[in-house]
């Protein structure tokens, strides 16, 4: 804060902005110190959890550093699996969902032909208008295509081109000039040339927010592959079971942590480097929405 | 000379129509499969949904036509408490469809008038050049980024009788924390999702405050103006389009909030969404017609609802955006 800043503000905003920045640093350790505490309590051995009765025992730091903990999951539970589950969920719903997104985005946002502007009020209708109760006939539609517990078919699911991600990339496309493509139709360029040579690589910039952000909430998604895939759980659906699991096992709260702590590391990496791109992104696709 | 003009027109119009058709043949290769895709999971499901909430399915898998069978019985358990009822401590039964109800207004209630206001509040101090702002704003966005299970797990634990830590300083003041009596069960997820839910807001605010031009707050100071006045009488019909669509979001979690209370897993949290969840999850088959008929008849009393709340709301300050 500049001392222009501070004469600007009277009295009482000083003390305002004081006390919200009180509330703020509160609600700040609120959200890290779970997971700092399950951090710790993760290198903590099974038994050492279990012998521990007070409630200063569960807060000081582990006697000895156990690593074995994240081992012991990785090798005896099935978590390597969940997470060759996860991975190719999102990396082929991340590049299907946005590959089509941008299709229909481009194709509506640069194109006249007939029933343009019919599609996008239905896709904007889709996205506005709440309707609940349709999963019983999705799981039946589903089975009716034999693509229950199947990865093709939840990447069927993930692979619809209608949501914030078409928004996104639609006002993208929007806001680049045609004269480009007319260039490039000069040199002889088709439709397809333009698309995949002129007009992806200029959106680039959005096309990597949408995938970031399609890739943290596919990674993190539970509903879908637990209704859906449920023969292979995904790390997101299997942390709830073996939650169940090792609580059940007489309390290994240190295996649940560990687990925790894995699933939730690469988004943090994610976000970690690209905080700016995710956020403001999130907050463009929120006012559109 | 004039045969010569028709046939050039001849050959541009046939060229014209031959590059028309490759547009066209472009146009439908790129949307082929999201319109499938979109009519096959979209307008299809929904249909089949209509169809399934006037059905009946028996236990052998044969469906028939049940008129308004299935609408009836989600009306009666939403009225009757012999069909199947919550007690309250002092004996009360609410009949359970209601206790549903209730809850699904109340995560619409949380989000809009105390998430929203709380959210409000904190975007106008945190762009008051308040120190370490862009910190707090990389904290308040983690819960959206951390998976859902992680996160009810990391709050849970916090509840937990022996390490938690809201368990402990609530029981210091002699607060025992129940996690087995309706409303107590949904109240802590009522908290848990404020305290989740809270820091999307204020991102969503605090861009939009930082659209506000910083002169409208310095003349209206300079004509006097307190910093309530600024709030009300300035950022609020300022920011207002971002406003409704956090009030939207809000009353959309009324249909669509499911996944909080599922993973709680606490007795008498269901939502309308969850409650069909959980049937669909349990495989209860012969069920479906009745959650779809449930969702249907919530959808089509709240969906205009949330519509017309948004038209109104949108026409106040209309005439400002940023």
């Amino acid at each position: 804060m500049t001392k222009r800043d501070s004469k600007r503000q009277t009295p009482l905003m000083k003390v305002g902005v004081t006390i919200a920045f009180i509330i703020f640093a509160l609600y700040s350790l609120s959200l890290l110190f779970p997971f700092v505490w399950m951090l710790l309590n993760s290198f903590r051995s099974v038994g050492e959890w279990q012998e521990s009765i007070n409630f200063s025992d569960f807060w000081g730091l582990p006697e000895i550093w156990d690593f074995s903990n994240y081992t012991t999951i990785l090798k005896e539970h099935n978590v390597l699996e969940m997470i060759f589950y996860s991975v190719i969920l999102t990396v082929f719903g991340t590049i299907i969902n946005v590959f089509f997104s941008a299709c229909a985005a481009y194709v509506l946002a640069k194109y006249e032909f007939p029933c343009r502007k019919l599609i996008y009020a239905m896709a904007i209708f889709a996205m506005v208008v709440p309707v609940v109760g349709t999963l019983p006939a999705q799981v039946k539609f589903m089975e009716f295509l034999h693509l229950d517990d199947t990865v093709i078919g939840v990447l069927f699911l993930y692979s619809g081109a209608f949501g914030f991600n078409f928004i996104l990339l639609y006002s993208a496309f929007s806001s680049i000039s045609w004269s480009y493509a007319e260039a490039a139709q000069m040199d002889g360029g088709g439709h397809f040339t333009i698309f995949f040579k002129v007009m992806l690589p200029m959106c680039k910039g959005p096309i990597i927010s949408c995938c970031i952000l399609q890739a943290i909430a596919l990674w993190n998604d539970y509903s879908t592959p637990f209704l859906f895939l449920n023969s292979h759980p995904t790390l997101a659906v299997g942390l709830q079971a073996l939650q169940s699991e090792f609580i059940g096992q007489g309390g290994k709260y240190p295996l649940v942590f560990a687990s925790m702590i894995i699933s939730i590391t690469p988004v943090i990496i994610l976000y970690a480097l690209f905080q700016k791109k995710i956020i403001s992104n999130t907050v463009a696709g929120g006012l559109k929405g | 000379m004039e045969e010569n003009l028709t046939l050039d027109s001849k050959v541009k119009k046939k060229k014209m129509t031959k590059r028309r058709k490759k547009e066209l043949i472009f146009i439908v290769v790129l949307l082929a499969y999201p319109l499938a895709q979109f009519l096959l999971t979209w307008i299809f499901v929904n249909s089949y949904s209509l169809i399934l909430a006037f059905q009946r399915i028996s236990l052998e898998g044969t469906a028939t036509f049940a008129w308004f069978d299935n609408f009836e019985y989600v009306i009666k358990r939403l009225v009757n408490p012999e069909l199947g009822a919550v007690v309250l401590k002092n004996g009360t039964k609410i009949p359970y469809n209601l206790m549903i109800l209730i809850n699904s207004l109340g995560f619409g209630a949380i989000t809009i008038f105390i998430s929203l206001p709380l959210a409000l509040i904190a975007s106008y101090f945190l762009n008051k050049k308040m120190p370490l702002a862009n910190v707090f704003r990389f904290i308040f966005f983690l819960p959206n980024i951390i998976s859902i299970v992680a996160l009810v797990y990391a709050f849970k634990m916090q509840l937990d009788s022996n390490a938690g830590l809201i368990y402990h300083f609530l029981a210091s003041f002699g607060v025992n924390i129940n996690d087995s009596i309706w409303p107590n069960t949904t109240l802590i997820v009522f908290v848990y999702c404020i305290w989740a839910g809270i820091g999307y807001n204020v991102l969503l605010l605090s861009g939009a405050i930082g659209r506000v031009p910083q002169e409208l707050f310095e003349s209206a100071q300079m004509d006097g103006a307190g910093n309530f006045t600024q709030f009300t009488k300035i950022m609020i019909p300022m920011i207002w389009p971002t406003i409704v669509t956090l009030i939207v979001l809000g009353l959309t979690n009324i249909l669509t909030l499911y996944l909080q209370p599922v993973l709680f897993g606490y007795d008498y949290t269901e939502t309308i969404a969850g409650s069909i969840f959980e049937g669909v999850s349990s495989g209860l088959e012969n069920q479906y017609p009745r959650f779809a008929a449930f969702g249907l008849l919530f959808s089509f009393v709240f969906a205009p609802m949330i519509l017309w709340v948004r038209k109104v709301v949108s026409k106040k300050y209309s005439d400002t955006e940023c």
